[in-house]
């Protein structure tokens, strides 16, 4: 009681309250809605809504369309993981090798990260059209043109691709201030050992990013089960529910066919996948972080 | 220091080949690398600038068009003899309002609760921290619903401040903003104080000043984020008067959808304005953005 | 003095400004997100409201966020539906009833006497709902009709247009030999609901007519029309004679020689391919049947049918105002003019044929003429609220899976039939 300052805890509670208003009306009460609203057999605008107990809950367990939605976000990052790894710890080295304009070179690289998702997907449009000039060119070596957004694994390969051209400059700069963190007597002592580049970069630059893939990681792995924009612009969820994210099946259940109590019941699947998928990876990266010694 | 191939047999030409390529042929790699890099980064608006300028016919069949022509932006901006002109200045103008709008008061919110939450020590102090950390991690998509109906319930559907006010909190920016005002040094806040400043005074005239680069990295990001937003603004807004850009593209499917060349020229206003404000705030980008990323 | 009177007089213009904004009677129409048709309600509300001094109609399109259908029942369930609206077909009608959310049209003032001035009394009976009521007034109906390249099938040595699916392969093959397409149709492959409309329930009504698709919670159709259509489906796919990416206007540019046609496509036409001319360049047909069913089918074809209604939660004055500005509409036979020549799209009309005001148009636009014979034979969907998931099982389970040929038709019918099942016993 003596430690705290009357007049500085009333200001304290003073600067809080806008972020609590705004989590009481816009956090708390639709979290308790939307938990309710799962009981129930409505569609959002007639009089009468029908108790149905856990049977929205039941129903969402065996909807083909939900288990797409699941196994979705798994596969977009089987693809996306390792090129986004790739690309953007390869920009950060690159940018970093570069002694004069850093600031500038990662304003370009990062100008991706501007693009309207909206936007992106025109333009993606486009290129894949069966007579755009990519697909010349390309029908012109292999002979035929590919159906990218017709064939499962092409389609997600397309959509993991427009996400990993827009991340990769931003992750790329989190690697960067990591590079850059990274006290230059390693490397001599390295190379006084008769270290060469390779393995200097193995033995030194990889481990010594440990903290900024974390970010990276979680950062990521929490996007993937968020991807609404690129599938709804360019697949609808197709082929065959191949890229079918949860966003796509709780705007579907919610906004088209209007079963907001289905929905929601969805919603509350997506969560728990989040919650459980995110504390996986973060065990994985504790456990490899202490394996290279950082303490977590 | 000395040199470490120096020793060995230098007569062997391709030692003498590879210390060249080590000399010169990495940097010609790293340079390739880079022009390839920006290229590609900046591909997608390349293209969409061509294809917007390109005559109707040669619009996803050609990159680079064989004439240049505005009729892409006239269509767009001024209708033609079957449509009406949709108010794309004013779904500019719109996207300006209320990314602005929400921007400002996600950073007002995020600086006053970050700078109570770092520097003033009130009992439940701990429990909010814990509850923003959880709200972070927590899916967004499970709230779309009843957010919607609170809004109806609020009288806020279909207006302005239905875009606004829902996204007037970031928890992501307190976050940077707690973390940012624990690194300042307390003793400059602590002179202050005794100077007789209350702790408004304080935040205003020492704690806000100093995070001047830090505010612009923060504000730079919540105005992308806002300005690019879709699935919130698509459902809580009906009437094109009000619709945010993002909105109207991605509303213009159907009769539309037959009319590329348009579509590429509203993507074209819809990116250009978000990197001119990327840009002319890039000088603080580098600055600040260390610090966001720790 | 001179100052009171002054005041006097503006606390009278005061008044009155006030008073005419009081009797102003104003209220929102929704339009559909279609370019012509924003444009033919925006003339009709200016020129109302110069006659009738002391209306403020706001005439607006609904976005299509994803469908027009979703972004009705987001407003209603936002409270911030339009007075009225059109774009409206009878399945969505009938969700829009079940959730109390119209206005039954039959009971307001009037209704008699614009059923009688639109000369429409005939047409509107297939409108009715199960209770008696009206709920819908429909505007327009499009008989789906094909277009063929007639020009491009001259250059291939072809000199019939097909009408069986047997010709059609035939045809599909030669076009194939010189690189070309039969069918463009990315449609075909991508779930959303109403692309079905499209692509199977022309060919399926073409075989079977009327027979209903659903019946109360149970599927009744023909199952040896719709195997026949998926049969059709299969082949094209198989023979590679469609293609389901996507190539921007391929009908008109003329890399297919094949594709179903609305009236709606022609305002566009006009404006980015003058060179498509009904009679040069292209036919119009019904859609094909297989060459068995050539007797005994019943030559229909799917009716994209869309009509207006009133929102049962606005206002009485904005209904009294909206439902003023839609009789005043429909009282001239002009005004169903201007809409047909500025969206193609044939006004529903017992007198469309036979009107001379009409015939003027009509023999200015010879290619509307086959949409104007046919409309007595086009079908309008089927009435049921779950309408859009029921549409998207049978593209998910049967349609599309067919078209890319990871099931045969006959499982394919099983599986969307189950699914529909599925749905309507929920």
């Amino acid at each position: 009681m003596s430690n705290y300052n009357k007049r500085e805890e009333a200001t304290g509670w003073l600067f809080v309250i806008p972020y609590l208003a705004f989590t009481l009306i816009f956090f708390v009460v639709p979290f308790v809605w939307g938990v309710m609203l799962i009981f129930y057999k409505w569609n959002l605008i007639s009089p009468v809504r029908e108790f149905v107990g856990f049977g929205n809950l039941l129903e969402a367990l065996q909807d083909r369309r939900v288990w797409a939605a699941a196994v979705v976000p798994f596969k977009i990052m089987s693809m996306f993981l390792p090129t986004v790894l790739v690309l953007s710890i390869g920009i950060a080295v690159l940018i970093n090798s570069f002694k004069r304009m850093q600031g500038l070179l990662a304003v370009a690289f990062f100008l991706p990260y501007l693009a309207s998702g909206v936007a992106t997907a025109l333009v993606v449009k486009g290129i894949v059209s069966y007579t755009s000039p990519v697909n010349s060119a390309i029908s012109k070596v292999i002979g035929y043109v590919p159906d990218w957004l017709g064939n499962s694994f092409l389609a997600v390969l397309v959509i993991s691709l427009m996400i990993a051209w827009r991340f990769s400059g931003y992750y790329a700069l989190i690697f960067l201030s990591a590079l850059q963190s990274i006290p230059n007597e390693l490397y001599e002592a390295a190379q006084i050992d008769g270290a060469g580049r390779i393995t200097s970069f193995l033995r030194i630059t990889l481990p010594q990013l440990y903290p900024a893939l974390y970010s990276v990681m979680i950062l990521a792995v929490g996007m993937m089960f968020g991807i609404f924009t690129e599938p709804y612009m360019l697949t609808g969820g197709g082929p065959n529910l191949a890229t079918h994210t949860w966003y796509l099946e709780i705007y579907y259940q919610a906004f088209s066919t209007m079963r907001a109590g289905y929905a929601s019941s969805i919603a509350l699947y997506n969560a728990l996948a989040v919650f459980a998928f995110i504390g996986v990876v973060r065990k994985i990266m504790q456990s490899w972080g202490r394996a290279l010694g950082w303490e977590d | 220091m000395p040199k470490k191939v120096s020793n060995q047999k230098p007569k062997l030409t391709w030692v003498r080949f590879l210390r060249l390529l080590d000399k010169y042929g990495i940097t010609a790699l790293r340079y390739l690398l880079m022009t390839i890099g920006i290229f590609a980064a900046s591909f997608p608006y390349l293209y969409m600038i061509l294809q917007s300028l390109s005559p109707w016919r040669e619009v996803n069949r050609r990159i680079v068009p064989s004439a240049l022509t505005l009729r892409s932006y006239e269509w767009l901006l001024g209708g033609s003899s079957t449509t009406l002109a949709r108010p794309w200045l004013r779904g500019f103008g719109n996207s300006l309002l209320v990314t602005g709008l929400s921007t400002t008061l996600m950073l007002l919110v995020a600086m006053l609760a970050g700078y109570a939450l770092s520097r003033l020590r009130f009992r439940g102090r701990n429990v909010i921290y814990q509850v923003i950390l959880f709200q972070m991690f927590y899916p967004a998509i499970i709230l779309l619903v009843p957010t919607f109906l609170i809004v109806r319930h609020l009288g806020l559907y279909n207006s302005y401040a239905g875009m606004i006010i829902p996204k007037a909190v970031n928890l992501w920016a307190i976050f940077m903003y707690v973390s940012f005002f624990k690194s300042i040094s307390p003793a400059m806040l602590e002179a202050a104080r005794i100077d007789g400043a209350s702790e408004l005074q304080v935040l205003l005239r020492i704690a806000i000043p100093l995070s001047r680069a830090i505010t612009a990295v923060i504000g730079l990001f919540l105005f992308m984020e806002r300005w690019v937003e879709l699935i919130w603004d698509l459902i809580v807004v009906q009437e094109y008067s009000m619709m945010t850009l993002n909105v109207m593209i991605a509303t213009m499917s159907g009769p539309y959808a037959s009319y590329p060349g348009p579509l590429y020229a509203a993507s074209v206003i819809l990116t250009v304005p978000i990197i001119i404000v990327f840009l002319i705030f890039s000088r603080y980008f580098t600055e600040g953005f260390k610090f966001v990323l720790k | 003095m001179l100052r009171n009177k002054s005041i006097f007089v503006l606390v009278v213009l005061v008044c009155l400004a006030m008073s005419s904004a009081v009797l102003a009677e104003s209220a929102t129409f929704w339009t559909a997100p279609n370019p012509s048709q924003e444009v033919f309600w925006h003339l009709m509300a200016e020129q109302f409201m110069i006659d009738n001094p002391g209306y403020n109609i706001k005439v607006m399109p609904m976005a299509e966020a994803p469908s027009s259908e979703a972004t009705i029942l987001t407003a209603i369930a936002g409270s911030t539906a339009p007075a009225a609206s059109e774009n409206i077909f009878i399945g969505f009608g009938a969700e829009l009833v079940a959730s109390q959310a119209l206005v039954p049209l039959d009971t307001l003032d009037g209704w008699q006497e614009l059923l009688a001035s639109r000369n429409m009394e005939e047409a509107i009976l297939s409108w009715a709902f199960p209770d008696g009521h009206y709920y819908i007034l429909p505007i327009y109906s499009n008989p789906i009709l094909y277009g063929w390249r007639t020009d491009i099938l001259q250059d291939l040595g072809v000199d019939e247009i097909p009408r069986t699916y047997e010709e059609i392969i035939k045809v599909g093959n030669i076009a194939k030999d010189k690189g070309l397409f039969l069918m463009v149709r990315p449609a075909l492959v991508k779930p959303n609901w109403w692309e079905r409309w499209f692509d199977f329930f022309t060919l399926y009504n073409a075989i079977n007519g009327d027979q209903p698709f659903i019946v109360g919670s149970e599927v009744v159709a023909d199952d040896a029309a719709v195997l026949e259509v998926f049969h059709f489906y299969d082949q094209l796919a198989k023979q590679g004679l469609i293609l389901t990416q996507d190539i921007p206007d391929a009908f008109p540019v003329g890399d297919s020689i094949w594709t179903e046609l609305g009236p709606w496509t022609f305002p566009g036409w006009k404006e980015q391919y003058p060179e498509m001319v009904y009679g040069e360049t292209f036919e119009l047909t019904m859609p094909p049947v297989p060459e068995k069913f050539l007797e005994q089918a019943t030559n229909k074809t799917f009716g994209d049918a869309k009509g207006l209604v009133l929102y049962a939660q606005s206002s009485q004055e904005e209904l009294d105002a909206v439902w003023d500005f839609i009789r005043w509409v429909y009282s001239k036979p002009e005004n169903d003019l201007v809409w047909f020549e500025r969206t193609s799209l044939p006004p529903v009309r017992d007198d469309l044929a036979s009107n001379t005001i009409f015939s003027g148009y009509l023999s200015n636009s010879p290619a509307l003429v086959p949409y104007a014979e046919h409309m007595p034979l086009a079908i309008p969907p089927f009435t049921n609220g779950e309408f859009a998931d029921i549409q998207t099982a049978l593209g998910e389970e049967g349609l599309i899976p067919v078209v890319r040929g990871q099931k045969t038709p006959v499982q394919a019918w099983e599986d969307a039939k189950a699914a529909i099942e599925k749905i309507l016993s929920r």
